[in-house]
C-alpha cells in the first residue's frame, strides 16, 4: 500500500501540498472508498490518509469504526467522523467523564449514525453522559458498559430509553440491581444479547422479569450471579436462546438445569463450568433437551463423568463442535466414545485431565479429524507418542496447548512440524524442549503464538531457526529462557518484525544491546522485561523511542533503571496503559514525570519504590486520580496517603491492591 | 351477645349427645369418630358423619385412620417425643379398655350403657390430656395451622373442645389403634362427668395460655386476630349444603356494639363476660363465691344445636344470606370484622402515612408495623413492601417499570428525563385505573398473610402471595371479583399525587 516516511506524515496534515488537488481530481470520493474497503490494516489505513486532503477526506467519510486511544483527540476526531461513523470504541479512555462525553457528542448533534458505543472501563460516564448519548444517537443497537465499576440504576435507566438496543453488555456494574434491570428489560424490550456478568446485586427476581419482557434474548451471560434454580426456569421460557452462559452459578444444581430439558432447541452454546453443584445427571438433561447444542462447556464442575453422560453425547452427534471438560477424570475409554459419538468437534479442552494417557489421546484422535484446538494443559501423562498420533490425523490442527506437559521431547514435535501445517498457536510452557525442537517448529509458517516460557535449555540458536521462517509470529514468550542472549533478540527483530507481544522475563543475559534490537519491533504492544538485572535507563528510552504503540510494560526488579527511562517513557510512550515498576530506582520526580505525563495510564504498581519519598507519591497519584483503575501499593502507604486521595481514587472506580511484602533483593 | 351464642359447656354436650345417639349405634364408631375429630358433642352425630352411620364397622375404621394421617402429615417427626410420652399415658388407658373389651357381646345393644361407656374412655383421655397438655404446648402452633389448612372437619371455629381438636390431631395416631376396642364398661358415671368438667375447665385455661388467644372456653378455637381474618375473606371453601346450617343474621346495632356484657347493678358494659364476672366482684360478697365466678352454664339453652353460620345485614353482600351465591360468615368475630371492614368508614387512620385509613383497629395496628417501609415503588405510582410483589406488578403490565429508590435520585441531584418520564407514566397509569370507580367501602382485608395467598389464586400467573399491605388493591381485584367487584382503591393514586408535590 501507499507509505509515507513518519516524519513526512505530521507536516502532510498541517501543511496542504500543491498535489492535492491533482490527486483529488485523478481518484475521485467513491473510487478511493471501493480502494479503501480493501485496506483492513489500520496502519496501512493510516498511510493512506496520510496522502494528501483528497484521501484524508475520502477515509474521513469512509471510515465507520473508531477506537480512541487518547481523551485529548476525542472532540477534533469526533468533528471530523461524526457524519459515517457507525461504531466508537472508547474504553482506552478511563478518564472520560460525563462533561467531556456529552461536549463529544454535541460535535456532531443531528447527524449521528452511531450504533455501537463501547464505554467499557470508563467510569467517569454516569447517567446524564448516557442519558446524552441515547438523546444524540437514535439508531444506537449496542452498549458496552463492562467494568464501569460505577454503573447503576440511574445509569440502567438512562440507557433504558434507548429502545432500540439490542445488546448491552454491564459486566461487573457493580451497582446494578434487580431495579436497573427492570429498567433495562421494560425500556429495551427487543434486547437480543445481554451480559450481566458479576452484577453481584441481580437476583431471581430480576432475572424473571427480564426472561418475561425480553422474549428475544438470543445471548445471555448471567455468569457468578447469586441466582438459584428459580431463574433457570425462568430463563428456559425465552424460545429464542441459543447461547447461556453461566459459569461459577454455585446456587444453580442439577434440578435447576432439568428446566433445560423441555426446550425447543435453540440452545446452540451453554457454558457451565465452575457451576459446583452440578453433577452428571444435570448435564444429562440440557443434553437431552438441546440436541441443537454446538458448544458445551462443562469444565471444573464436578470431578467424574458418569457413563450416562457419554451415551447422551450420541444426541449431540453432529451438531457439537466445541466440548471442554476441563479438570475431568477421563478415561481412554471415555475420549474413545467421545470420538465415536462426536466425528464434527473441532475444539476440544481436556486441560487439567490428568487422568488422559496417550492411549485417550490416540483413540480421540482416530476418529475427530476435523479437530482444530485440543488442550492439554497439564496432562501429565502425555508421551511423544500422544502427539505423533495428533499429527497423523488432524491435518487441520491450529491450536496445540501442551503446557506442564513433561514427557514431551522434541522428537514429539518433528511429528506436529512436519504434519500441522496450519498450525498457528502452540504452547510449550514447562516441557522440556530444546533448539531442536524449535527446527521442527519453525516449519510451522504460520505460527503466530508460540510460548516457550520455563524451557531452560531453549538457546539463541533455536531463536534463530525460529525467526528464519516464522515470519508471522506475533505473540512469544520466552520467560526465564535463561540462555537466551542479546543475539537471539536480533534474529527475532530481524525475523519477525509483526510481533506484538514478547516476554522476556528473568532472561538474565539480555543487556541494554538486546534492547536495541526489540526497539525494531514496532509493532510491540506488550513487553516484559521483569528481572532483567543488566538492562538500565539507556535500553528502556530505546525502547520507548522504538515501540511508539507500547501499552504494557512490566520493569519489576529491573534494579538499573532509574528516572531516565522513566522520563523516556512519558516521553514518547503516549499509550502506555500498564506499567509495573516495582523495585526500581527511581525518585519522585520520576514517578510523577511518569503520571502525571501519560495520560492513557490506567494499571500501575508500585511496590518497593523505596527512593520515593511519600509527599511525592502523594504528588503523583494526585496528577493522576482520574484515570487509575488498578493501584498496587505497599500497605505501609496507606495511613501515609491521605484520605481524600483515596476517596478520589475510589470514586472513579480505581482498585487500590495493598500488599504487604517484606524487601526482597532478588527472588 | 355472647351470652347467647355460647355454647354449651361441654358437660352438657356430652350428655346431650349421648341421649341423641342411635340406640342401635356401635360404640367403636361413636368413640373413635368423637375423639379423631373433635365433632362438638352438641350435634347429634348422624348429623356430622352421616356417612359414618351408613359404613359397616370394618370399613370404616381404617379410613378415619388415613385421615388423621392426613391431618398430621405436616411433621410428625416434631411430635414424636411427645407422642411416646402420650403412648405411655395411652398405655394406662389400654388396660381399661381391654377389661371392657371382654364384655363386648352382651354390651352391644345396649345404648345407654353405651354411652356410659364412651363417657368413661373420654374422660380417661381428658386426664391424661390435661397431664401432657404442657408438652402438647410446645406443638399447638403446627397444629393450628395444619387445622386451618387441612381438615375441614376439625377447624370448625365453634367445634367443641380445644383440647379435643389438639388430641385428634396432636396425639389421634396412637389413639386411632386403642379406640376401637373401647366398649362398655360400668363405673359411676356422675363422678366421671364431674372430674370431666373439671378437666375441660383447666383444659380450657391452659389452651388459652399457650395460645395466648384470650378467648373464652366457649370460643376456644385457639385462633388469633389473623386466623381469624383468613376465616372471614378467604375460607370460603367449606361447602355446607345450604338448610344443612342454621343462618343467623345480627343487627347493624348489634354487630357494631362496643360491649356486649352489661353490669346489672352500674350498667358497665364490657367486651367479655370474664371481664364483667371480675368486675361483678365489686359489687358485694356475694359475686365472690366460686359459683358465682364460675362460667355460666350452658344448660339452658340444652337443645340440640346445629351447625350455625351468620349472615350480613348489608343486602347485596355475598355475605348476606339473599344474595345468589351466599357464603355465610362462621363467627361472631367474622361478623363484626367483615362488617367493618366493608360497610362501615375507616375512621382509623395511620398516623405515619396519614394516608392508609382501617376500619378495625387490629388491621391499622398491622399496617403500623409495617407502615413507611413500602420502599418498592412502580412507575406508576403503587408502592410495594416486597420486591417480588413489585416485580409481579411489573411483569403484569405493560410499561410499568419500578422506580429507583429517592435517595439515590438525590445523590444523583437534579431531576433527570427518566424521572420525568416516570412521573408521566404514573400518571397515565393512574387515569387508566381510575375509571373504574371506587368504593369506599372496600371489602379487602389489608394484611392478608402470603401463605394464605400463595396456593390460591396468583400462583398460576407467577403473581404468588400478593402482598396488600401497600396501595396495589387493583390488580387483585383485577383477578378476584369473589367479595366486592368494585374494590379499586382511588388511595393508590391520591397518595401518589401527594408525594409527587412533596417532592
Amino acid at each position: 500500500m501507499v507509505s509515507v516516511p513518519r516524519g513526512d506524515a505530521e507536516a502532510t496534515m498541517n501543511r496542504p501540498r500543491p498535489c492535492d488537488s491533482d490527486m483529488s481530481t485523478v481518484f475521485s470520493l467513491d473510487l478511493l472508498a471501493n480502494i479503501l474497503d480493501r485496506v483492513s490494516d489500520p496502519r496501512d489505513r493510516k498511510s493512506c490518509r496520510l496522502v494528501c486532503h483528497g484521501f484524508l477526506r475520502a477515509e474521513e467519510i469512509h471510515r465507520r469504526s473508531l477506537r480512541v486511544l487518547r481523551l485529548e483527540v476525542l472532540p477534533g476526531l469526533l468533528r471530523r467522523y461524526a457524519a459515517g461513523l457507525e461504531c466508537l470504541d472508547l474504553s482506552a479512555c478511563p478518564a472520560l467523564d460525563d462533561r467531556a462525553f456529552s461536549a463529544a457528542l454535541a460535535a456532531g448533534a443531528g447527524q449521528w449514525r452511531l450504533r455501537s458505543v463501547s464505554l467499557s472501563r470508563a467510569s467517569g460516564v454516569g447517567w446524564r453522559g448516557l442519558a446524552a448519548l441515547v438523546d444524540a444517537c437514535p439508531r444506537l443497537e449496542a452498549v458496552d458498559l463492562s467494568h464501569c465499576v460505577g454503573v447503576g440504576d440511574r445509569e440502567a435507566a438512562a440507557l433504558a430509553n434507548a429502545a432500540g438496543l439490542r445488546e448491552l453488555r454491564l459486566d461487573k456494574c457493580l451497582g446494578l440491581t434487580d431495579v436497573g434491570l427492570a429498567k433495562v428489560a421494560v425500556g429495551c424490550a427487543g434486547l437480543e444479547k445481554l451480559g450481566i456478568k458479576w452484577c453481584l446485586e441481580i437476583s431471581d427476581i430480576g432475572i424473571d422479569l427480564l426472561a418475561k419482557k425480553c422474549q428475544d434474548l438470543k445471548e445471555l451471560d448471567i455468569s457468578y450471579l447469586k441466582i438459584s434454580n428459580r431463574s433457570i426456569n425462568s430463563i428456559s421460557s425465552l424460545g429464542k436462546l441459543e447461547v447461556l452462559n453461566m459459569v461459577g452459578c454455585s446456587f444453580v444444581d442439577d434440578e435447576g438445569l432439568q428446566f433445560l430439558k423441555h426446550r425447543n432447541n435453540s440452545l446452540r452454546s451453554i457454558n457451565i463450568s465452575r457451576c459446583e453443584n452440578v453433577t452428571s445427571s444435570g448435564l444429562t438433561s440440557v443434553i437431552e433437551g438441546n440436541s441443537g447444542l454446538q458448544k458445551l462447556n462443562v469444565g471444573d464442575c464436578f470431578p467424574e463423568l458418569a457413563s450416562l453422560f457419554f451415551s447422551k453425547l450420541n444426541d449431540l452427534k453432529d451438531s457439537l463442535t466445541v466440548l471442554k471438560l476441563d479438570g475431568f477424570q477421563v478415561s481412554a475409554s471415555s475420549l474413545k466414545i467421545i470420538g465415536l459419538n462426536c466425528k464434527n468437534l473441532a475444539k476440544i479442552g481436556l486441560s487439567k485431565c490428568q487422568s488422559v494417557t496417550d492411549e485417550g489421546i490416540f483413540e480421540l484422535v482416530a476418529n475427530c479429524v476435523h479437530l482444530t484446538t485440543i488442550d492439554l494443559t497439564c496432562c501429565h501423562l502425555l508421551t511423544d507418542r500422544a502427539l505423533i498420533s495428533i499429527g497423523d490425523q488432524c491435518k487441520k490442527l491450529r491450536c496445540l496447548r501442551l503446557e506442564s506437559c513433561n514427557l514431551i521431547t522434541d522428537k514429539g514435535l518433528e511429528c506436529i512440524g512436519t504434519c500441522c501445517s496450519s498450525l498457528e498457536e502452540i504452547d510449550l510452557t514447562d516441557c522440556s524442549l530444546s533448539s531442536t525442537a524449535m527446527k521442527y517448529l519453525s516449519q510451522c509458517s504460520k505460527l503466530v503464538v508460540l510460548k516457550l516460557g520455563l524451557c531452560y535449555m531453549i538457546s539463541d540458536e533455536g531463536l534463530v531457526l525460529l525467526a528464519s521462517n516464522c515470519k508471522k509470529l506475533r505473540e512469544l514468550d520466552l520467560y526465564r529462557c535463561v540462555e537466551i542472549t542479546d543475539d537471539g533478540l536480533a534474529a527475532i527483530a530481524a525475523g519477525c518484525k509483526k510481533i506484538q507481544k514478547l516476554n522476556l522475563c528473568y532472561c538474565t543475559k539480555i543487556t541494554d544491546g538486546g534492547l536495541r534490537h526489540v526497539s525494531r519491533l514496532e509493532e510491540l504492544r506488550d513487553l516484559e522485561l521483569r528481572g532483567l538485572c543488566h538492562v538500565t535507563s539507556s535500553g528502556i528510552a530505546k525502547i520507548a523511542m522504538g515501540c511508539r504503540h507500547l501499552s504494557e510494560l512490566d520493569l519489576k526488579r529491573c534494579n538499573l533503571v532509574d528516572d531516565g527511562g522513566l522520563f523516556a517513557l512519558a516521553q514518547y510512550t503516549e499509550n502506555l496503559r500498564q506499567i509495573n515498576i516495582s523495585y526500581c530506582s527511581i525518585s519522585g520526580t520520576g514517578l510523577c514525570m511518569l503520571l502525571g505525563t501519560l495520560k492513557c495510564l490506567q494499571d500501575v504498581k508500585l511496590v518497593h519504590l523505596s527512593l520515593v519519598p511519600i509527599e511525592w507519591f502523594e504528588i503523583a497519584l494526585r496528577a493522576s486520580y482520574e484515570k487509575l483503575k488498578k493501584l498496587k501499593l505497599l500497605i505501609g502507604l496507606r495511613n501515609l496517603l491521605s484520605p481524600l486521595l483515596i476517596e478520589k481514587l475510589h470514586s472513579r472506580g480505581c482498585r487500590i491492591r495493598w500488599v504487604e511484602k517484606p524487601f526482597a533483593a532478588r527472588r | 351477645m355472647d351470652l347467647k351464642l355460647r355454647k354449651p359447656p361441654e358437660s352438657s354436650s356430652l350428655s346431650s349427645s349421648s341421649r341423641n345417639l342411635k340406640p342401635d349405634m356401635p360404640f367403636v364408631q361413636f368413640d373413635s369418630a368423637s375423639l379423631d375429630h373433635g365433632v362438638p358433642r352438641d350435634q347429634s352425630f348422624s348429623e356430622v358423619f352421616p356417612q359414618f352411620v351408613n359404613q359397616s364397622r370394618g370399613v370404616y375404621v381404617p379410613e378415619t385412620v388415613t385421615k388423621n394421617d392426613l391431618v398430621i402429615d405436616w411433621n410428625p417427626r416434631l411430635m414424636l417425643i411427645n407422642l411416646s410420652f402420650l403412648e405411655q399415658k395411652i398405655h394406662q388407658v389400654q388396660d381399661v379398655v381391654r377389661s371392657i373389651i371382654s364384655q363386648e357381646g352382651h354390651a352391644f345393644d345396649r345404648g345407654n350403657e353405651l354411652a356410659v361407656q364412651q363417657q368413661l374412655v373420654t374422660a380417661d383421655l381428658t386426664y391424661i390430656i390435661i397431664q401432657l397438655i404442657s408438652t402438647a404446648g410446645t406443638l399447638l402452633p403446627n397444629i393450628k395451622n395444619a387445622l386451618l389448612s387441612t381438615d375441614p372437619a376439625v377447624d370448625r371455629p365453634d367445634s367443641g373442645m380445644g383440647m379435643n381438636t389438639n388430641l385428634s390431631s396432636g396425639g389421634g395416631q396412637k389413639l386411632n389403634e386403642i379406640l376401637p376396642q373401647e366398649v362398655a364398661k360400668s363405673c359411676e358415671y356422675d363422678e366421671l362427668i364431674k372430674d370431666f368438667n373439671a378437666c375441660v375447665g383447666e383444659g380450657g385455661e391452659l389452651i388459652k395460655g399457650l395460645n395466648h388467644a384470650g378467648d373464652e372456653l366457649s370460643e376456644s378455637m385457639p385462633i388469633d386476630d389473623h386466623d381469624v381474618k383468613d376465616y372471614d375473606d378467604v375460607m370460603d371453601g367449606e361447602n355446607l349444603p345450604p338448610g344443612s346450617y342454621e343462618v343467623l343474621q345480627l343487627e347493624k346495632e348489634e354487630i357494631l356494639a362496643p360491649h356486649t356484657h352489661f353490669c346489672m347493678i352500674c350498667g358497665k358494659g364490657f367486651k367479655r363476660d370474664a371481664n364483667l364476672r371480675m368486675h361483678m366482684r365489686g359489687h358485694g360478697d356475694e359475686y365472690k363465691t366460686p359459683a358465682a365466678l364460675a362460667k355460666p352454664s350452658k344448660e339452658a339453652s340444652s337443645v340440640p344445636s346445629i351447625i350455625r353460620r351468620y349472615s350480613c345485614p348489608f343486602v347485596g353482600c355475598k355475605r348476606n344470606k339473599e344474595h345468589k351465591k351466599f357464603q355465610p360468615l362462621k363467627t361472631i368475630l367474622c361478623v363484626k370484622n367483615h362488617y367493618k371492614r366493608s360497610h362501615c368508614d375507616k375512621s382509623y387512620t395511620c398516623s405515619r402515612c396519614k394516608t392508609k385509613k382501617f376500619s378495625v383497629i387490629a388491621d391499622l395496628k398491622t399496617h403500623e408495623k409495617h407502615c413507611g417501609r413500602d420502599k418498592w415503588n412502580c412507575s406508576c405510582g403503587t408502592t410495594f413492601s416486597r420486591k417480588d410483589k413489585l416485580f409481579g406488578h411489573v411483569a403484569l403490565f405493560q410499561g410499568h417499570t419500578p422506580t429507583i429508590p429517592i435517595d439515590d435520585a438525590k445523590v444523583s441531584g437534579t431531576p433527570d428525563t427518566a424521572q420525568s418520564s416516570e412521573a408521566t407514566n404514573g400518571m397515565v397509569g393512574n387515569v387508566g385505573f381510575n375509571f373504574s370507580g371506587n368504593s369506599p367501602n372496600d371489602g379487602q382485608s389489608l394484611d392478608i398473610k402470603s401463605a394464605a395467598y400463595s396456593q390460591g389464586y396468583f400462583s398460576p400467573m407467577n403473581f404468588d402471595a400478593c402482598n396488600f399491605s401497600g396501595l396495589d388493591e387493583f390488580p387483585r381485584s383485577v383477578y378476584e371479583v369473589s367479595e366486592s367487584p368494585f374494590s379499586f382503591l382511588s388511595t393508590g393514586s391520591c397518595s401518589f399525587m401527594q408525594r409527587n408535590g412533596e417532592n
